[in-house]
């Protein structure tokens, strides 16, 4: 039974009513003369409330008058017996939706969740169906709905702990479609997880029909307890003996490495001991000991210690916990890149500011080496990231499509202009270097020099300077500059105050060059004596050889481009930069994956915690690990902060207003047959009303007589 | 004359004077007046009670040397004596709306007029001046104290009628200012209020000097709360009502009364305020002669 108005059920609050009646006696019309209330205002009403009622009956029928009348307001209704019964009869339709994040494996959450599926699946009749999806920050159907129940089990029982976050969402949207295609009358949806309130935004979007029954299987602790390492911080320096020494081979350096731990318990609990430890391919080499208080953080420096030379793994790991997948980090330390920039100009001692400042700098560090543009041959630009021409006067055609070539397989040329390179510097084979034909050059020297004033701070040569107090421009003076003839539509990085080019970039094939239309010394300009000039020179660059760092580790759930480890490692030998063998990648788990070199990309997606190993077909797997991609878990999952199993049912289900319509088929004389009890309820209250007059009348009556005998 | 008599008939019960004939009103402290009477002066004048000796000042009635004094000390000295002299009674008569209430017969406010009137007469006898001041929330009448107002004073008394609320602070105040010599001043009330208001209320006239008396007339319903049944009780003062079921609320209240009467004696004693609780059930005479018999030996033990 229902009710069409529930809201009359507030008049129940009027049962107060003959309460107050009673213990204030009926005869309050009398009015008394007294001097003053000061005295029986002061007297507390409760001495008043807390007196025995009087004449129980008459009080009684006073209640049940009002709640009858309460009753008949509210409308009363049989629900369609068709409906209920399609609620309660018919073969179900079940879908298990299990958790498998990382937070799983707190003590035995993810066993105790597939023994209560076991046992759900037990207890499905022959023609009932199920179906499990399995999810994490992903969800995935595990089988089609069946019937059989050892397919079931097989599924469940495989189901295993993933490195990845929780999310509800997309998880509930598949068990959504399996009930809304299903052509079975019942439907039910169990949700088996810890209910970790990070997996649920609210606003998901998800919800299940009326007729499905939604069933939360709460496998959590009320309380939970977790140490976590949450990052880590790598500081490497170069040894003093290294830094003199001039070949990159004995280069050695030292690490200093913090590492951040996070305890999350509730308030009250004890603290907590544990011990940390740092490992360097497999060998512990340093620990500590810690003591952290719930909810609380700190960071643990270990002492510096040398790297040995290759690629190196390291993990900071924890004391094991209740959920231990959490208490380790992992980084791979990879040698300190270099590049390799070829200088031409034509004369020698214009390079001294480019040369002092490519002589400083570690990640990456530059191998500079200086050429007369009259001495370039082919053979010096095998190896070369970056080809500087420094205000070359002119060059050979040959030597244009030379450098054309280098660019177009991937190398970066930066031109600088100046006194000596003009508009017939670049002619024939040599203008196609250039976005557009040079003109003459613009003599600033009057109005005191120009500046820069346009910065395409989203370019990778400004964008370290795009944070305010990160470098100024503005105070260098550009006293000369050499314009372009034609337009350039795109490719601008910089403009002097009067909209002439500064900086401008032309892609050919895989490599791209930089024109700065001013010189790299002091004698069009003084940039190269303000404190950015080297941070720009550096940018300028990494930004033509097209560098990128190698990030120490990578988090489960992103994709991992490998070129960029292969290129760091010198594996690819291809002078045209095209793998020729097979990439093999062995996951921290094991599992193998070949990339064969017709994949455009050499793309991983991460999915374990770990290192993730790789070699190219044909080296023998005695050998040192050449590669190696460290693969942490996105620690938003260590926070075990539970979301209340009732705020996800209520926003995944509702109830369907269209319910309390009318069902198909139904006539006027039902509806109003189900509905017709209000009429009962009302003549009951209004028998219990005259039940009360008639009593309370005698009452009345039965006191004056005895007031009058007295 | 004739009228006089009315009025002292209308109000004064024979009895109640013939009762307390014998005894006399006297002020506790000393007080200003221009004829001998009953109280002590602040000056010193002439009696049989002797003050002290002066050395004789130039000007100085040599009638009042002392010879026998001069005759072993050959030096001048004046013999000063107390005077005795005549005071005022100033009767403050609250006449707001809750006076006006009586269970048995006599409203609170007629054995209050009784009892104005009987110390008026009573005074007028020991030659004092009387005067009379009536208040509710601000003062009604007011009749400054003369020998010669007795009549005045008891007209006002035969026209009072209660209209108004109460109050005391404001009316009392004003009465502080307005009587310029000490004086004896009596208040009669039901002294429906916190008894450090009340003491608020009346310390501007006990710190002026006067002598102060305060009557606390009550009814005995008040006292007993002697209803039954449940009904609405109507606040004389404020009009409000509220709904009471006296059996339940009977002992809590005697409690409270109680407690107030106890702590107007205490806080009014404590500031030599003279507290008399005045049951409008007791007979006027015989109250007016307890309080009197035991102010009068109270005095002589001073």
């Amino acid at each position: 039974m229902s009710f069409l108005t529930p809201a009359f059920f507030l008049g129940a609050l009027a049962l107060a009513i003959p309460v107050i009646i009673h213990l204030t006696n009926r005869e309050k019309k009398e009015i008394v003369d007294f001097p003053s209330l000061m005295f029986l205002r002061r007297i507390p009403y409760r001495s008043v409330r807390r007196q025995r009622l009087r004449h129980l009956l008459l009080f009684a029928l006073r209640c049940l008058a009002l709640l009858l009348l309460i009753l008949a307001f509210a409308r009363p209704f049989l629900e369609s017996t068709t409906a209920a019964s399609a609620l309660s009869l018919g073969p179900r339709e079940v879908v298990f939706v299990l958790d498998h994040s990382y937070s799983m494996g707190y003590e035995d959450r993810l066993e105790r969740a597939k023994d209560e599926i076991r046992r759900q699946i037990a207890m499905l009749s022959p023609d009932e169906r199920a179906s499990v999806v399995v999810f994490s920050d992903r969800a995935e159907i595990s089988n089609q709905p069946t019937s059989d129940k050892d397919q079931l089990r097989a599924i469940v029982n495989g189901v295993t702990l993933s490195a990845r976050t929780t999310r509800y969402g997309p998880a509930l949207k598949l068990a959504k479609k399996i009930v809304d295609e299903s052509s079975l009358t019942r439907k039910e949806v169990f949700l088996l997880t810890d209910f970790q309130r990070l997996g649920w935004e609210g606003d998901e979007d998800v919800w299940f029909p009326a007729d499905t029954k939604f069933t939360t299987i709460d496998v959590g602790s009320p309380k939970s307890a977790n140490l976590a390492v949450t990052g880590v911080i790598l500081e490497r320096k170069k040894t003093d003996r290294s830094k003199n020494a001039s070949s990159s081979v004995s280069v050695r350096e030292r690490l200093i490495a913090t590492a951040r731990v996070t305890y999350k318990a509730p308030d009250g609990d004890p603290p907590v001991e544990t011990n940390i430890r740092l490992l360097l391919n497999g060998r512990s080499l340093q620990s500590k000991k810690l003591q952290l208080a719930p909810n609380s953080s700190t960071t643990v420096s270990f002492d510096p210690l040398t790297l040995p030379g290759g690629v190196s793994r390291g993990t900071v790991q924890l004391d094991a916990d209740k959920l231990e997948i959490d208490n380790a980090y992992h980084f791979v330390l990879w040698p300190g890149q270099s590049l390799n920039v070829l200088s031409l100009d034509g004369n020698r001692g214009r390079s001294l500011y480019v040369d002092r400042a490519l002589a400083i700098g570690e990640r990456p560090s530059f191998r500079l080496e200086s050429k007369r543009m009259s001495q370039l041959g082919a053979a010096d630009l095998a190896g070369r990231h970056v080809v500087l021409l420094n205000d070359v006067a002119s060059f050979g055609a040959a030597r244009a499509r030379l450098l054309e070539r280098f660019v177009k397989e991937g190398g970066g040329l930066i031109i600088a202009l100046g006194e000596a390179s003009g508009r017939n510097s670049f002619t024939g084979d040599a203008a196609r270097l250039l976005p557009a034909p040079l003109g003459g050059s613009t003599d600033r020297a009057r109005d005191w020099g120009g500046t820069l004033s346009y910065l395409d701070y989203g370019s990778p040569v400004f964008e370290i300077f795009g944070a305010p107090h990160s470098g100024d421009f503005s105070a260098a003076k550009f006293f000369r500059y050499r314009t372009f003839e034609g337009p350039i539509s795109s490719g601008i990085l910089a403009r002097y105050d009067d909209g002439a080019v500064a900086l401008a970039e032309k892609t050919i094939g895989e490599g791209r060059v930089l024109v700065w239309t001013s010189t790299l010394d002091t004698f069009w300009n003084d940039l190269a004596l303000q404190p950015v000039f080297l941070p720009f020179l550096h940018q300028l660059i990494k930004y033509a050889a097209g560098y990128a760092e190698v990030n120490a580790w990578h988090t489960v759930g992103e994709v991992a481009d490998l070129e960029q480890f292969l290129a760091v490692a010198g594996e690819d030998t291809a002078s045209d930069g095209e793998r020729k063998v097979d990439l093999v990648v062995s996951s921290p788990s094991g599992t193998r994956t070949i990339i064969p070199p017709s994949e455009e990309r050499a793309l991983l997606s991460l999915s374990e915690q770990g290192f993730y190993e790789i070699r190219q077909a044909g080296s023998g797997s005695g050998t040192a690990v050449a590669m190696a991609l460290a693969s942490n878990l996105d620690l938003t999952e260590s926070d075990l902060a539970k979301l209340d199993p009732e705020e996800l049912v209520a926003s995944v289900t509702f109830r369907d207003l269209s319910a309390a319509a009318p069902a198909a088929g139904e006539t006027v004389a039902d509806r109003e047959g189900r509905q017709g009890f209000w009429w009962y309820l009302l003549v009951a209250a209004f028998i219990a009303l005259a039940m009360e007059t008639i009593l309370s009348n005698r009452l009345s009556r039965a006191r004056t007589v005895v007031s009058a005998v007295g | 004359m004739a009228e006089t008599q009315e009025r002292l008939g209308q109000f004064v019960d024979p009895h109640v004077l013939g009762r307390i004939s014998n005894l006399k009103l006297l002020a506790r402290s000393v007080v200003q007046g221009f004829i001998s009477g009953l109280h002590r002066s602040t000056y010193l004048g002439r009696s049989v009670d002797f003050a002290e000796h002066r050395a004789y000042m130039p000007g100085d009635d040599i009638r009042q040397i002392d010879w026998r004094l001069f005759a072993r000390t050959d030096r001048f000295y004046v013999k000063q004596f107390e005077a005795d002299t005549n005071t005022s009674l100033t009767v403050l008569l609250d006449i707001s709306r809750s006076m006006n209430f009586g269970s048995e017969g006599i409203t609170k406010l007629d054995y209050a007029r009784y009892l104005a009137a009987s110390l008026a007469v009573f005074s007028q006898k020991q030659r004092d001046r009387i005067g009379l001041v009536t208040f509710d929330e601000d003062i009604v009448d007011f009749v400054p104290p003369s020998a010669k107002h007795l009549e005045i004073v008891l007209h006002t008394i035969d026209r009072v009628k209660s209209t108004k609320a109460g109050e005391y602070r404001k009316p009392l105040q004003k009465i502080a200012g307005a009587i310029q010599r000490r004086s004896i001043v009596v208040l009669i009330s039901d002294l429906y209020d916190e008894p450090e208001a009340i003491l608020d209320a009346v310390k501007g006239l006990r710190y002026k000097g006067n002598d102060l008396i305060v009557f606390h007339v009550l009814d005995p319903a008040e006292l007993s709360f002697p209803y039954d049944g449940a009904a609405n009780y109507r606040d004389l003062e404020s009009g409000e009502a509220q709904p009471i079921i006296p059996e339940y609320l009977r002992d809590e209240y005697r409690k409270l009364v109680q407690e107030h009467i106890s702590r107007l004696t205490h806080t009014l004693g404590d500031n030599k305020i003279d507290y008399v609780l005045m049951d409008t059930s007791t007979p006027l005479e015989y109250a007016l002669f307890h309080f009197l018999s035991s102010r009068e030996r109270m005095t002589r033990t001073r």
